[in-house]
């Protein structure tokens, strides 16, 4: 193993790097919150032949 | 359709035909409560308001007509009283209830729905008729629910879906149920599951269409299990968007509207007929939420008016004489109804 060069540790600290991993940050956030809300429930069978017409209550 | 003739259709509602028209107390000028008011006023019957907020109360009067009351204590005079106030509503109507007052009341809260058909003993004794859950859902739904269920020789499974809410508190209360823990009768025993779970695709009436929906934390389990203790099972959902499920846990991030929206009900009854074919029947409702759940308390309180609620504690779909006389006046007073004509299932 072998230690970090000065080089890649400059790298690292540059501003546009930081920026950068942080917006990867919140990238990997917000796609592990949208993906488990998604993912939550497994969801119903949605009519898809038919349609709603007028109830008519029948007389008494 | 004029006001007098809405009455006279409305057999039953008439009031006035034996002697002076009740009068009905409204505690909650909100949305639902001013809906009530409306409709109480086609009908003929007498109103009188009373709000913790006296300007919201004034302005009702002036709108819909009836009295203002100063003081909760004058709502024990009155004939009926329709309770349209924010969750919780117990102590109010518990209140009311010792004095001997008919009540009807729009919660939809669990909690708070659980210790009002608490009550029976003490409206028994006092001789008070008491209807709970009277709004949307619970309310509509168990009147839906009664209609389906009188069609069929078995009933297995009842689930309600809603979607739209009333005014600002019933816009705060569907926040809350969201994360609530939702109950649900299954096979015989209630369970619990959080609030915000089990997404179902439910299609309302249009213009509603097709809306996400999830368990809540809502009554309408309750009411339909004490309705109808026959169905297995007994499941409630709100419509709710990714938003609201997010934010549920967390303070309103943006205030209700000031005066509720479109909304709609669906109730799906599952069971057998009489020889033995296995049938689904799903009938639901569409308006401004306010006004199905105002509609549905106000025919209430006049049926309390006129003696035609037994006295004790009840729930909309316990008597199936009663619910279809409210239905056929929810029908008169310009709530659609409708029933939906296809099959479950996907096209391959």
């Amino acid at each position: 193993m072998t230690a970090p060069t000065p080089a890649a540790g400059v790298a690292a600290s540059l501003p546009g790097v930081k920026l950068l991993r942080r917006a990867l940050l919140a990238l990997s956030l917000a796609s592990l919150i949208a993906g488990s809300l998604r993912l939550r429930g497994k969801g119903g069978v949605p009519p898809q032949e038919g349609g709603w017409r007028e109830l008519r209550l029948p007389t008494r | 359709m004029n006001d007098r003739s809405a009455a006279e259709s409305v057999d039953g509602f008439v009031a006035g035909s034996a002697g002076s028209p009740p009068i009905i107390g409204i505690a909650g000028a909100g949305v639902t409560g001013q809906a009530v008011g409306r409709v109480l006023r086609h009908l003929g019957v007498r109103t009188a308001w009373f709000d913790t907020q006296p300007g919201a109360a004034v302005r009702a009067s002036r709108r819909h007509g009836g009295v203002v009351l100063d003081r909760s204590d004058d709502l024990h005079v009155v004939d009926a009283v329709v309770v349209t106030s924010p969750v919780p509503q117990y102590d109010q109507v518990g209140a009311l209830v010792d004095g001997g007052v008919h009540v009807v009341c729009t919660s939809d809260d669990d909690a708070d729905v659980a210790l009002m058909l608490a009550l029976q003993r003490r409206a028994e004794d006092a001789g008070s008729r008491t209807v709970v859950g009277a709004a949307l859902s619970p309310g509509l739904s168990g009147l839906l629910a009664r209609h389906l269920v009188t069609q069929l020789h078995t009933v297995d499974e009842i689930h309600v879906a809603m979607h739209g809410t009333g005014g600002p508190a019933c816009a705060r209360q569907h926040h809350d149920a969201l994360a609530g823990r939702a109950r649900g009768w299954h096979d015989g025993e209630w369970i619990e599951r959080p609030g915000g779970s089990g997404r179902e695709l439910c299609w309302f009436p249009d213009p509603i269409g097709p809306a996400d929906c999830y368990r809540a934390a809502s009554a309408d389990p309750a009411i339909l299990h004490r309705a109808f203790p026959q169905a297995g099972r007994v499941s409630a959902r709100v419509s709710a968007t990714r938003r609201d499920r997010l934010t549920a846990r967390l303070p309103m991030l943006a205030p209700p509207h000031a005066e509720g929206d479109r909304g709609a009900v669906r109730v799906e009854v599952r069971g057998a007929l009489a020889d033995g074919a296995r049938e689904t029947f799903v009938v639901g409702a569409v308006g401004r939420t306010g006004d199905l759940a105002g509609t549905v308390a106000a025919l209430y309180a006049a049926a309390c008016a006129e003696w035609r609620v037994p006295v004790g504690v009840h729930v909309p779909g316990e008597h199936p004489d009663l619910d279809r006389r409210v239905l056929d006046g929810v029908v008169l007073a310009g709530v659609q109804l409708h029933e939906f004509t296809g099959v479950a299932r996907a096209v391959v």
